[in-house]
């Protein structure tokens, strides 16, 4: 039965300085949290329940550790001062999570609607490259559920928190996680986690991310009448099916209750459903094949955001690089605009208004999917006329139909119908238009 | 112009079904019965809060009472969100056996058990203050034999020395999910803690990383560990479990 610190009770940091309580803000199971200000600055306090950490000594340790460290990127809260243990317990300090971010459980309650597809993507862009960037620092986060999210409807930017449960690799912390985002061979007891679970818990987050349901939830697991701690073993553990599983197909999702897996599991290309159809096939949850690692999904990803454009209906929709496309919103047939097809086809960016162009594309030795190089602009005289303006230091040499070179420097524009390929430093990035 | 994403539907979420079980015969009277309407009152909008953010389930609530015969005071499990807390009356027997058989009846897939998405076992809480007044035996005997029953999280709080312990130990299955609390602070606070702590645990995905291989965890035995713990830190008390050290000297305190 948790008493909480009253308004103005002032709690010692290992750094000699205090936090002062301003207010409780919320409560889980493992603590509370708190507004605190500390230097007239205000933060927010996590504070542990007494006997709420099974090796408390440890934890305290490992805390320190990523204190020090520090976070693998800023979509991180990351722990940034410990408290010393008072009253039986600590805590630890980290920012306060800014407003617009929203729990991604209220996306899965509806409470709150990604506002577009590109923020959908984004989302699973961002999360893909924050535990990306967390494992290429040695951290494993050994605890992903619904509970580790808030995100920016508006654009899909990502707050990753809880990062208590991150540690070293190889160290375990002995953290009890829920079983629809553990590993199989952690919900089995085979396993504690770490990296490779990380990779099957990060499958599950996406899939519910875009897709709005659970991928191991369909049929079967509907049928069963009381969902038991025997079955959950079974269903998460000892023999998950996906749901999408093409050479098993008694797990499918139900009409009228996985409606958000009937709605947007088509709308999505096939390569990013083959992408989950591979991670979560059985020989990967089962660990006979290596699962998908952070870095290809950060490519699929980002491959999938090249191909989003607006349809003249106003919705977001995915062109098909390949063909031909239906508008995801009015169902019109979109015909393929041309694409600059990046480092033999590694990315194939949508050549269409209001389309940008990142780091990633004209640089072959950079993942960069943030800074902005380029933009698909309308000739505000002629809106049936597209250019791509450099909005980079980096000057491109546009190579005309007619074979000359044409040097463009920030802020120049290239009519694409001109162009046949761009020579960027280290790379070309060559045009194909529709048949 | 809305997105897509504009169409998503709330996630399909499995009940967790939090029953209430409610003595409310004559010994009850007074400032027992009126601090356990209050404390149940009282720990409702916190139920729903644990509902309404909960990606895993929904928790509803179901209630029982029993004296003379036993009375669903809820025609089926209710949403949290829509449901109030009707102060009871303390009146009459201790019909714990028909209060038994009329759960019983009500453990099915035909009758409260019955969401289409699912649901997780229920959590079961019992709160009595004497003896039964009926042949029970026969009833707990088929209710323990409802497999609803037997999944279930089982909690009792015996309010006061008079209680039946025993009787309590063998609805719940376990002696230590048998919480005796000596004074109406006690009562309270194991109202609230008991609801929060078996919904928490009752309405989410099971834990892992306990136990052996291939060993399903258990959310009854997760309850009880997260009771003790907190019984044994509580600064309180006037709350007693089996096989754990009385939380309190203060105990002429105790008032019934
Ligand atoms: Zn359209």
């Amino acid at each position: 039965m948790a008493e909480y610190y009253p308004k103005g009770y002032k709690i010692p940091l290992a750094n000699g300085s205090y936090a002062e309580i301003i207010q409780k803000l919320g409560e889980g199971g493992q603590g509370v949290v708190y507004r605190v200000a500390i230097g007239g600055k205000e933060y927010a306090l996590k504070w542990y329940h007494k006997g709420a950490v099974q090796n408390p000594k440890k934890f305290y340790q490992n805390l320190e550790n990523n204190v020090n460290k520090g976070a693998p990127t800023k979509a991180f809260l990351w722990p940034l001062y410990l408290t010393q243990p008072v009253d039986g317990s600590f805590g630890y300090i980290m920012e306060l999570r800014p407003k617009n971010y929203r729990e991604f459980s209220d996306f899965l309650l509806a409470k709150v609607h990604f506002q577009s597809l590109s923020s959908a993507v984004n989302a699973a862009l961002n999360i893909t490259n924050g535990f990306r960037e967390l494992h290429r620092n040695g951290f494993s986060y050994q605890d992903l559920n619904d509970g580790n999210f808030f995100i920016d409807p508006t654009n899909g930017d990502v707050l990753i928190c809880d990062n208590d449960n991150v540690a070293p690799y190889g160290e375990s912390l002995g953290i009890a996680g829920k079983a629809r985002y553990m590993a199989p061979e952690v919900v089995r007891n085979l396993k504690r986690p770490d990296v490779m679970t990380d990779r099957f818990s990060l499958a599950v987050v996406l899939f519910r991310l875009l897709f709005l349901d659970h991928p191991l939830e369909g049929k079967r697991v509907v049928e069963a009448p009381c969902l038991t701690e025997e079955l959950e073993l079974k269903y998460y553990g000892k023999d998950p099916i996906f749901i999408y599983d093409p050479t098993d197909d008694s797990n499918r999702p139900v009409r009228g209750v996985h409606s958000n897996a009937i709605k947007f599991w088509p709308l999505y290309p096939q390569f990013i459903q083959n992408k989950f159809i591979t991670a979560l096939s059985k020989d990967a949850m089962t660990g006979k094949t290596t699962r998908m690692t952070d870095n290809d999904w950060q490519l699929a990803f980002t491959r999938l955001r090249d191909t989003i454009i607006t349809c003249p209906c106003g919705s977001e929709t995915f062109i098909n690089v390949a063909g031909d496309a239906n508008c995801v919103n009015c169902g019109k047939k979109i015909p393929k605009p041309p694409v600059l097809n990046c480092h033999n086809h590694k990315y194939g960016l949508a050549l269409f208004p209001g389309v940008k162009m990142y780091r990633c594309h004209i640089d072959k030795d950079s993942d960069d999917f943030t800074q902005v190089i380029g933009e698909v602009e309308r000739n505000p005289k002629n809106p049936a006329m597209w250019g791509l303006r450099n909005v980079s230091d980096i000057v491109w040499n546009v190579e005309t139909l007619d074979g000359t070179l044409k040097p463009i420097a920030k802020g120049q524009i290239a009519p694409i119908t001109a162009i046949k390929a761009i020579h960027f430093p280290n790379s070309i990035g060559i045009i194909e238009y529709s048949k | 112009m809305a997105g897509i994403y504009e169409n998503a539907v709330k996630v399909a979420r499995r009940t967790m079904t939090l029953f209430f079980l409610v003595d409310t015969s004559g010994s009850m009277d007074g400032s027992k019965i009126g601090t356990l309407n209050s404390a149940v009152e009282e720990v409702i909008p916190e139920i729903y809060k644990l509902s309404s953010d909960n990606a895993d389930a929904a928790i509803k609530i179901a209630v029982l009472e029993f004296s003379n015969g036993a009375r669903w005071i809820t025609p089926a499990p209710m949403d949290a969100a829509d449901f109030r807390w009707n102060h009871l009356n303390a009146d009459g027997l201790t019909d714990f056996g028909e209060m038994c058989k009329m759960l019983n009846e009500k453990l099915s897939r035909k009758a409260f058990m019955s969401d289409v998405a699912g649901s997780f076992a229920p959590a079961i809480f019992l709160l009595s203050d004497g003896e039964p007044t009926d042949e029970y035996q026969k009833e707990l005997g088929r209710l323990k034999e409802n497999n609803w029953f037997k999944k279930a999280i089982k909690v009792a709080v015996a309010i006061g020395d008079d209680a039946n312990k025993d009787v309590l130990a063998e609805f719940t299955g376990n002696k230590e999910a048998v919480i005796t609390v000596h004074t109406p602070e006690a009562l309270t606070k194991m109202i609230r803690f008991v609801s929060v702590t078996a919904s928490q645990i009752g309405s989410k995905s099971s834990g892992v990383g306990k136990g052996g291989v291939d060993q399903a965890t258990n959310k009854q035995n997760d309850t009880i560990e997260a009771i003790k713990t907190t019984v044994a830190e509580d600064p309180v008390g006037g709350v007693e479990i089996a096989n754990t050290p009385v939380s309190s000297e203060n105990q002429e305190d105790w008032d019934w």
